[in-house]
């Protein structure tokens, strides 16, 4: 660490506690102006013309009749004649106009003709022997490969082996806020709204696209409704809007509609593995022997972890990703690591069976050794007491009547370690103080965290810090992404209102016959270290302060953040084996994430993830018809969510490990809720339900096959 | 004034749905019974929100959220399905919630209507259900927020002592995607309370 007082207090006020969110009010109340609520004067509506076809080439783009529309001020092509599209919902054109209505009414209007080609709906589509081409140079592409120790020995060793496929699914992100932008320019000067999780890289990719200096743009994200890794670039619907804004002279609102944002927004790729894996008489893992694939849409990748945690000394994988036609992939909360973990998990389970041991006992028994960042063994032992595990009943032994009940168990890991943020913090002889991050908060509770850091550091109760955020006027930080928000913004605040103190301390001193670092702040006030009563309250000591205002400029250090979470969580969940619905009772998760900077918000982000991951496994679907390859549920009637009466008796326990620094929590407690479900489901019906998800209809399919002769 | 949906069909001639539908079958059976013809175009929409009078010129087929929402600059509910699913968009119209985005502007004028941005009082003290979410954190990025504040407010007001299994019912109507729901029911008990305490 760079300056030792930098180090997080041994006995912090604020820090670890329930400090209400700070920007909650504005939200409770309506007042919170996100993007979607921006109405600058002469604004205008955009609106894209994408592709109804999977894959077509495009012979001609007519705008004629739509730029004669009533209230249209802008036509854009997007695309042009010849060019492909490569999925349904590429944009193809746009058109902008003085009402939404307009705007829909005007984009009916431009006519474009398509030449229908070959499309891959399907993974199986794409990997058949007599697909036909559509990607180059091929619709697969090799991807990682790995191989570990000796597999031929491994399985000589296994005393039991076991062979099936494993997979999940894609789905969608589903913001609530839909992507989308308000761009207004003047001059040669853009100011945009964006629906982002990172201002600052907003600013670069308008800057680059549009090839126009950095320094020209502004992005600003005051309050953002959801991202879950699916928006961190200005995107086609940006400069599209941008460009439009440009046409018409006057700012435009381009918000996706939900067919869109279902359509090109990003989604998680689907994962599936066969796998071959051995044990031992005594309950080692031996071997593990993976092919894999994927897909993440129109040419991107699907790669995940796998195996996933657990121990196989010896081991293979092979990746391929498989390209179809729909939009592209992009990160999801905790990118990949669901996918590995319920292909791991459900195996773990039926190996644990075929050695006749308790699941949980069995992956302790299978754990890496345990470290600061691998707690599972802790949290297995301490979750199985707090859970009643000792009550679970052997798989397939769940009750006499029709309504099954079980309990299954997983475990995840996930990684976080931000750096790089700036922040700058402003006192004023008033006693007010400001510090600004350009940082976002895209609902995770940034803006409280910032609050809470400067307050502990200054001595000071929230309610006399004022954070401004999502905003790139202010200092640079990074996109939130990956769970690094925490730890790289933490740091960097800790550190400017630091210095803001110590220059501050500067110009009190005199006045209390001391010298700076005899100072201390705490409680509201500035005073001689040991010597409470020789001080100032802190509007007294801020009146030294003068015209010229305290004014420090910090940046994060290292020391104050780490890296690396483990987590478990427990499941129990019934299944109603004539109807094949399942329902989620009891969620136990235990979560580390270093030092809890925001008590209130990290339980919220567990509660959040955990959710999530049940909407993984039992409602989430992006269904690909297979013929024509249009998106059958690109809504939120027929793509569904979990609401009040589906989310079960949810248990927290956060471990804080102040020592480690802070690290981040937005994605670990989604990864692993998903595979304890689909375990107590197992451990109720005993049909094991190697693919997501749990829809009734593949559960009774499983419970059948279980029935005629075994899952297994 | 009230206008039928197929009234708005047969007025509302250039939205897509409206062409295929009055171009044969609802144009012809309403020849000789139909009333005076509403829009295209924009037609004057006067809305009673959050206790003020709201003239507007827009076409017969723009939602109340939209007039709300784009007309008069009040922003708090949200468009988010656009399909009356998620409940983002809730209002409370004649004392009985709505999903703004699937309701009419010209078919709700002259009945009172409640959005999120009319809840707090006139001096900024927050609505016991806004208090309540706060306190509790039943909320994450906000966005479905207004929806779960409003349609907690007209389940509270409807039934003071609703259960615990009554709010479940009461909020189904609404999706949170950061899955706040947890503390949305927490939010919902203490409110039940704090609004008893301030009738009582």
């Amino acid at each position: 660490m760079a300056d030792p007082k930098l180090a997080w207090p041994a006995k912090p006020k604020l820090l670890s506690t329930h400090v209400q969110r700070i920007d909650a009010p504005e939200k409770v109340t309506g007042r919170a102006k996100y993007t979607y609520d921006i109405n600058r004067p002469g604004m205008i509506y955009g609106k894209i013309v994408r592709s109804p076809h999977p894959h077509a080439r495009i012979v001609s783009i007519d705008l004629s009749a739509a730029e004669k529309a009533p209230g249209v001020k802008a036509v854009l092509e997007y695309s042009k004649a010849g060019a492909q599209v490569m999925y349904q919902g590429d944009p193809v054109a746009a058109v902008a106009a003085d009402t939404e209505e307009r705007a829909l009414d005007a984009a009916r209007l431009v006519k474009v003709e398509y030449e229908a080609l070959p499309h891959l709906a399907s993974v199986e589509q794409a990997m058949a022997e007599n697909a036909p081409k559509v990607f180059t140079p091929a619709n697969t592409r090799a991807g990682q490969s790995e191989e570990t120790g000796d597999l031929e020995a491994g399985f000589k060793a296994a005393a039991h082996v076991i062979e099936a496929t494993y997979a999940t699914h894609v789905i969608t992100h589903v913001c609530l806020e839909t992507h989308g932008t308000v761009c207004e320019w003047d001059g040669d000067k853009l100011t945009a709204w964006v629906s982002t999780q990172g201002a600052h890289q907003c600013a670069q990719g308008f800057a680059q696209s549009l090839k126009i200096p950095q320094a020209n743009v502004r992005v600003i994200t005051q309050f953002m409704g959801g991202g879950f890794g699916s928006k961190f670039a200005p995107d086609s619907q940006g400069i599209i809007c941008a460009q439009l804004a440009k046409i018409a002279k006057v700012p435009v609102k381009l918000m996706l509609d939900r067919k869109e944002e279902h359509l090109d927004s990003g989604n998680r790729p689907s994962a599936t593995a066969k796998i071959r894996a051995g044990v031992s008489a005594e309950g080692m893992l031996t071997a593990f022997d993976a092919r894999s694939w994927g897909t993440g849409g129109a040419g991107a990748t699907s790669n995940f972890p796998l195996p996933y945690i657990y121990n196989f000394p010896n081991r293979k994988r092979q990746h391929t990703d498989v390209y179809i036609n729909a939009g592209q992939q992009r990160a999801m909360r905790a990118p990949g690591h669901p996918q590995g973990c319920y292909l791991t998990e459900i195996l773990m389970d039926e190996l644990a069976d075929r050695v006749k041991m308790d699941p949980v006992a069995f992956r302790i028994k299978n754990l890496p050794p345990k470290g600061p960042n691998a707690m599972w063994q802790d949290y297995f032992e301490m979750g199985a007491k707090r859970f009643g595990w000792d009550k679970r009943h052997p798989t397939g032994e769940g009750g006499s009547g029709s309504v099954k009940t079980g309990m299954g168990v997983s475990a995840h890991r996930w990684g976080g370690a931000g750096r790089g943020s700036r922040a700058h913090c402003d006192i004023t002889s008033d006693g007010g103080v400001v510090v600004k991050c350009g940082t976002q908060d895209i609902g995770t509770g940034t803006r409280t965290l910032v609050t809470i850091v400067a307050a502990e550091t200054l001595g000071l109760p929230v309610s006399a810090v004022k954070a401004e955020i999502g905003d790139t006027v202010y200092p640079f930080s990074g996109g939130s992404g990956g769970s690094t928000t925490a730890a790289s913004v933490s740091p960097a605040i800790r550190h400017v209102t630091m210095k803001a103190l110590d220059a501050l301390f500067a110009k009190v001193a005199p006045t209390l016959g001391t010298t700076a670092e005899n100072l201390v702040a705490e409680g509201g006030r500035v005073f001689v270290k040991g010597t409470p009563s020789k001080g100032l309250s802190w509007k007294d000591a801020c009146k030294v302060i003068g015209t010229e205002p305290v004014s420090v400029d910090g940046e994060w250090q290292d020391g104050l953040s780490g890296s690396g979470t483990s987590g478990v969580q427990f499941a129990e969940a019934s299944v109603d084996v004539e109807t094949g619905i399942v329902k989620v009772t009891r969620i136990l998760a235990i979560q580390d994430c270093g030092l809890i900077v925001s008590g209130l918000t990290a339980e919220s982000q567990v509660y959040g993830g955990v959710i999530a991951s049940i909407n993984f496994a039992l409602f989430e679907d992006r269904i690909l018809d297979r013929s024509t390859g249009h998106m059958v549920n690109p809504n939120m009637e027929m793509y569904l969510l979990a609401g009040m009466s589906d989310v079960p008796k949810i248990d927290i326990v956060i471990n804080n490990m102040p020592e480690r620094g802070v690290i981040g929590i937005g994605e670990p407690p989604t990864v692993s809720t998903a595979s304890a479900i689909a375990n107590a489901v197992r451990n109720a019906t005993g049909a094991t339900i190697r693919s997501l998800p749990l829809h009734p209809h593949r559960v009774l399919a499983a419970i059948d096959q279980e029935r005629a002769g075994g899952t297994n | 004034m009230s206008v039928s949906r197929r009234e708005f069909l047969k007025s509302a001639g250039v939205s897509g749905l409206a062409t295929a539908v009055t171009s044969a079958t609802v144009g012809q059976a309403e020849a000789q019974t139909s009333p005076a013809v509403i829009g295209p175009g924009d037609v004057p929409v006067s809305l009673m929100v959050n206790g003020k009078r709201l003239d507007l010129r827009i076409e017969p087929r723009v939602t109340l959220l939209d007039a709300v929402r784009n007309r008069a600059d009040l922003t708090g509910n949200k468009r988010v399905c656009d399909r009356g699913t998620c409940g983002a968009c809730t209002m409370i119209v004649d004392g009985r919630t709505v999903y703004s985005c699937s309701t009419l502007a010209i078919d709700v004028q002259g009945k009172p209507i409640r959005t999120v941005d009319g809840l707090a009082a006139a001096n900024g003290t927050m609505h016991p259900v806004q208090q309540a979410f706060c306190d509790v954190d039943g909320l994450m990025c906000g966005f479905c927020t207004p929806g779960f504040v409003v349609a907690t407010v007209a389940l509270l007001e409807k039934h003071p002592n609703a259960t615990p299994e009554q709010m479940r019912k009461g909020l189904d109507g609404n999706i949170c995607r950061c899955g706040t729901f947890v503390r949305i029911m927490e939010a919902a008990q203490k409110a039940k309370t704090t609004m008893g305490v301030r009738r009582g």
